[in-house]
C-alpha cells in the first residue's frame, strides 16, 4: 500500500488549490460580473462586494438591452438557438456520415483509401476565410446562401473531420477477432458493424461527438460570411453587447454564462467517455 | 384630435408656422407631447411627399446592411414613416461594429446582390469605389426625376460633402469637380476635447486652449486627482489610433501625411521638422499623463475610461463624450466639451472626422428604389428627428445642426456641446490624402508611434524610418 507523509498531502493540496483558483477565478470573476450593474464592474479598485441584480440576464432573455443611447434589440436568445441548431445538426449529420466512413478506413484496405482520408482530414488544414469567399459565390448560384442547410453543410468542414480520424482511430484499437466470431454466426457485415463495432466503440465516437460539437460551437466566420443576422450564432451575437455608446460588461458576462452552459452541461455528463474515448483512440495497444 | 389642432398641424406642414411655435401650441391644446410628436413626424411626412412621387416603387422589397450603431437605431425608430411614406418594405440585417465591415467587404467582393445599400465610412470607400463595388451617387442626386426637389443636398456640410466624393485618383483632392460621389453623409464625428468637469474644478484647471497647454494641463491633472490621469487617447496598432485626435491636432499644425508631386506621385511627409516638433509634443503627452496601457486603448477604453472617472480628459470623437456623458456611466452630467485649436497660431479647430454614410450596392437590382430609400434616411426630415428625439448626432445638415429644438435638447444635457460643434463643424474633414493603401500607411504610423512612445527609438529617427518605409511601399505599389 502507498502511504503518503502528511506533509506531502499538504503540499498535494495546496498545489491543487491552487491550480484551481489559477484556472476557476476568471470564471468565477466573470460569474459574479453577470449579476453586476456597468457601473459595479467598472469601480476603482474593483471589488467583490456588490448589491446583485439580474437585470443582465433580463436583457438578454427578453432581448432588450438599456444603454447610453437608449433601449436597443439584442437577439441574444435566438443566437443561442441558432448555435445549438447549427451544431447539433452538424455533429448528427458528421456522425452518421463518418462513423461508417471511419469503420471502413479502420477495418479494409481499399485504393486511395489513405488519400481518400487524408484529403478529408485536410479540410481541417484550410484558413477558413481562403475557402470562405469563394464558397460564397458558389453558395449563391446554387441558392444556399444565408440558409440553415448551407450552413451545417459548410460545418461538416469543421465536424467531419474531427469525427472520423478520432474514431478511426478508435475501431483500429478494437481487436477485429470479435468482429470476425460474430460474422461467422451467421450475421452480416451491417449487422457486425451496427451490434458490435459501435457499441464497442462508443465512447470514442462520444468523445469524438463532443468534441466536434464543442468545435462547432465556437465557429465564428462561417455564418458570418454565409448568412444573415438572423442566423448568426451566439459567438457573433455576443459582440452585439460592445457598441459605439459602451461596452456592455455585465451584459458580456451573462452571455458567457449562458452561452457555456450547454457545452458544459454536456462536457460535465459525457466527462467519463470523453477522457475514456479519447485515451483509447489515441494510444495504440 | 379637435379639428383646431388638425388645423394647427396643417398650418405647419403649409410653412405658416415654426416647429417650435407648433409645440407650444400643441401643449397649450391639451396635446401629449407624445401624440403631438406622432402628428408632427406624419405632418413632415406628408410635407415631403408634396412635390415628389413618393410611390413611384410601392411594394419594392429592399434589404439593408446596417452596423449595430445608434445611428443605426434612430433610423429604425422612424422607419415606418418610411414605409407609410413610399409604400416600400424595408428589413435590414444588424452586425456588431467588431464584424461589420468584414461582412460587407465579403458580401461586396462576392458580387451579392443580397443587400441595397448599406452604412460605411468615407476612408472605406477609398476601396469599394474604385473596385466599382458602389455606385456614383452624385448621378442619382442631380437626376431631378429620382431625387426629391426638396432634397436640400447643399443643406449637408461641405466639409462632409467633400470627404464622402472622390476622384479615384491617388492623392486626387477629396470633393474635386470631377469626384465621384461614393456616398452620403448620415452622421458625423468630428475630434475633440471632453473633459470631467468635477475632476477639472478640483484640480483648479480650465479646459486647454492648445496643444502645449494640454500637455502641461493634462500632466497636471494626472498628479493632482491621485488616481485618474490626464488624458486618454487611443494607442493600439490601427489606423483608428492616427485618424481622431492625433490627425486633428497634426492638421491643425498644418502638417500632411503624403505629399502630392507635380508628377502625380506620392511621397510620406511624417519627417518634417514641423510632424517631428508636434510628434514628440504629443509622445510627451501620453508618456507623462496617458493611460498605462496605452497601447492597447481603442474607442471602447477611451471612452469606458472616461464614463467611469478613470480619465479626465479625452482628445478623441465629440460623441463619444456625448454617449459616455449620459446612460449609466459613473460620470454621466459631469462631462464638459471643448473646441479645440492645438496649434497657439492657429485661428480655428480643424478635427479630423468620421462619417457614417449610406453607400449603394454596384450589385443590387432595385438601385432607384435603394436610392428613394437613402434620400429619405439623409433628408431634413430624418435628420431632425433623429437629431431632436434619439441619439443621431451630429447632425451632418446646417439646417438641422442650427435648430433650436437640437441646440436647446443638447445645452440641458451637454455642457458646452453645442458650442463646441458650432466652432469646430467650419473646419470639420477628411484630413487624409485618399489612395488605396490608407490602412497600410495608417497601421505603419500608429506601429512607430507605439515604438516611439515606448522609447524603442528616438522620434527623430522613428519618422525617418517611418518616411522611408512608406515611400518604399507606395513606389512597390507605383503609387510613389
Amino acid at each position: 500500500m502507498e502511504h503518503t507523509s502528511r506533509l506531502e498531502r499538504i503540499i498535494r493540496i495546496v498545489l491543487v488549490a491552487l491550480i484551481l483558483i489559477f484556472f476557476l477565478f476568471p470564471i468565477f470573476w466573470i460569474f459574479l460580473m453577470s449579476f453586476q450593474t456597468n457601473e459595479d464592474i467598472l469601480r476603482i479598485p474593483p471589488s467583490p462586494f456588490f448589491t446583485p441584480t439580474i437585470s443582465n440576464y433580463q436583457a438578454l432573455i427578453t432581448g432588450k438591452l438599456v444603454s447610453a443611447a437608449g433601449t436597443l434589440d439584442i437577439p441574444f436568445m435566438r443566437n443561442l438557438w441558432n448555435s445549438v441548431l447549427l451544431s447539433s445538426v452538424s455533429v448528427v449529420i458528421a456522425l452518421i456520415l463518418g462513423v461508417p466512413a471511419a469503420y471502413a478506413f479502420a477495418r479494409f484496405k481499399f485504393r486511395l483509401g489513405e488519400d481518400i482520408a487524408f484529403t478529408l482530414l485536410s479540410f481541417r488544414f484550410a484558413p477558413p476565410l481562403l475557402v470562405l469567399l469563394p464558397l460564397s459565390l458558389y453558395f449563391q448560384e446554387i441558392g444556399l446562401t444565408d440558409t440553415y442547410a448551407g450552413l451545417i453543410w459548410v460545418y461538416q468542414l469543421i465536424a467531419l473531420p474531427l469525427i472520423l480520424w478520432i474514431v478511426r482511430g478508435y475501431f483500429e484499437d478494437i481487436s477485429p477477432d470479435i468482429e470476425y466470431a460474430y460474422r461467422i454466426g451467421g450475421h452480416s457485415w451491417w449487422r457486425t458493424f451496427t451490434r458490435i463495432a459501435v457499441p464497442l466503440a462508443g465512447p470514442g465516437i462520444a468523445a469524438a461527438g463532443l468534441l466536434a460539437f464543442i468545435f462547432c460551437w465556437n465557429n465564428f466566420v462561417f455564418a458570418l460570411i454565409l448568412a444573415s443576422a438572423d442566423k448568426q450564432p451566439v459567438t457573433v451575437g455576443s459582440l452585439a453587447f460592445v457598441t459605439a455608446s459602451g461596452i456592455q460588461y455585465g451584459q458580456i458576462a451573462a452571455a458567457i454564462v449562458l452561452s457555456v452552459t450547454p457545452t458544459l452541461a454536456i462536457a460535465l455528463y459525457a466527462q467519463r467517455y470523453l477522457v475514456e474515448g479519447l485515451s483509447l483512440g489515441a494510444v495504440k495497444g | 384630435m379637435s379639428q383646431k389642432a388638425k388645423d394647427f398641424f396643417e398650418q405647419y406642414k403649409a410653412g405658416k408656422i415654426s416647429r417650435r411655435d407648433l409645440m407650444l401650441g400643441a401643449g397649450k391644446l391639451g396635446i401629449s407631447a407624445a401624440t403631438a410628436n406622432f402628428m408632427l413626424n406624419a405632418a413632415s411626412t406628408q410635407a415631403l411627399a408634396a412635390d415628389f412621387d413618393w410611390k413611384k416603387f410601392k411594394g419594392a422589397k429592399l434589404h439593408l446592411l446596417l452596423n449595430k450603431h445608434p445611428y443605426a437605431d434612430a433610423m429604425i425608430a422612424d422607419l415606418d414613416n418610411f414605409k407609410a411614406l413610399t409604400g416600400m418594405e424595408a428589413t435590414y440585417d444588424i452586425f456588431p461594429e467588431d464584424v461589420y465591415f468584414d461582412k460587407v467587404t465579403a458580401a461586396l467582393s462576392s458580387k451579392s446582390s443580397q443587400y441595397d445599400a448599406f452604412m460605411t465610412g468615407a476612408y472605406m470607400t477609398w476601396t469599394y469605389g474604385p473596385a466599382g463595388w458602389v455606385d456614383d451617387l452624385g448621378a442619382y442626386i442631380k437626376d431631378p426625376a429620382k431625387t426629391n426637389p426638396k432634397y436640400a443636398w447643399d443643406d449637408v456640410l461641405p466639409g462632409l460633402r467633400a470627404s464622402t466624393a472622390w476622384n479615384g485618383v491617388p492623392g486626387g483632392a477629396l470633393g474635386s469637380a470631377d469626384a465621384k460621389q461614393w456616398c452620403i453623409p448620415w452622421a458625423y464625428e468630428l475630434n475633440s476635447i471632453a473633459y470631467n468637469r468635477k475632476m477639472y474644478d478640483k484640480a483648479g484647471v480650465q479646459p486647454p486652449m492648445n496643444m502645449p497647454d494640454l500637455v502641461e494641463k493634462a500632466a497636471k491633472l494626472t498628479k493632482d486627482l491621485g488616481g485618474p490621469y490626464g488624458i486618454g487617447v487611443r494607442g493600439s496598432r490601427s489606423w483608428a489610433t492616427i485618424h481622431p485626435g492625433f490627425l486633428s491636432g497634426y492638421a491643425n499644425y498644418g502638417q500632411k501625411d503624403l505629399t502630392v508631386g507635380a508628377d502625380g506621385k506620392l511621397k510620406a511627409a511624417m519627417n518634417t521638422a514641423g510632424s517631428k516638433a508636434y510628434h514628440k509634443l504629443f509622445i510627451e503627452m501620453v508618456q507623462n499623463s496617458g493611460p498605462k496601457n496605452w497601447s492597447t486603448y481603442t474607442w471602447y477604453q477611451v471612452g469606458t475610461d472616461l464614463g467611469a472617472g478613470a480619465s479626465a480628459t479625452i482628445y478623441d470623437a465629440d460623441v463619444l463624450g456625448y454617449f459616455m456623458d449620459g446612460g449609466d456611466n459613473k460620470e454621466k452630467g459631469n462631462l464638459g466639451f471643448h473646441a479645440f485649436a492645438p496649434n497657439p497660431e492657429a485661428k480655428a479647430p480643424t478635427p479630423n472626422i468620421w462619417i457614417w454614410s449610406l453607400a449603394m450596392n454596384s450589385f443590387g437590382t432595385q438601385k432607384d428604389a435603394a436610392w428613394y430609400f437613402m434620400q429619405w434616411a439623409s433628408s431634413t426630415e430624418h435628420d431632425l428627428f433623429g437629431a431632436t428625439k434619439t441619439d443621431f448626432v451630429n447632425p451632418v445638415r446646417a439646417s438641422v445642426a442650427n435648430d433650436e429644438a437640437f441646440k436647446t435638447r443638447l445645452n440641458k444635457s451637454y455642457a458646452g456641446y453645442v458650442d463646441q460643434l458650432a466652432a469646430s463643424s467650419p473646419g470639420a474633414k477628411i484630413y487624409f490624402t485618399p489612395q488605396p493603401l490608407f490602412f497600410d500607411v495608417t497601421t505603419l504610423w500608429a506601429e512607430t508611434l507605439q515604438k516611439m512612445v515606448a522609447k524603442e527609438v528616438p522620434v527623430d529617427e522613428g519618422l525617418d524610418q517611418l518616411a522611408a518605409t512608406i515611400d518604399k511601399q507606395l513606389k512597390d505599389a507605383g503609387l510613389g
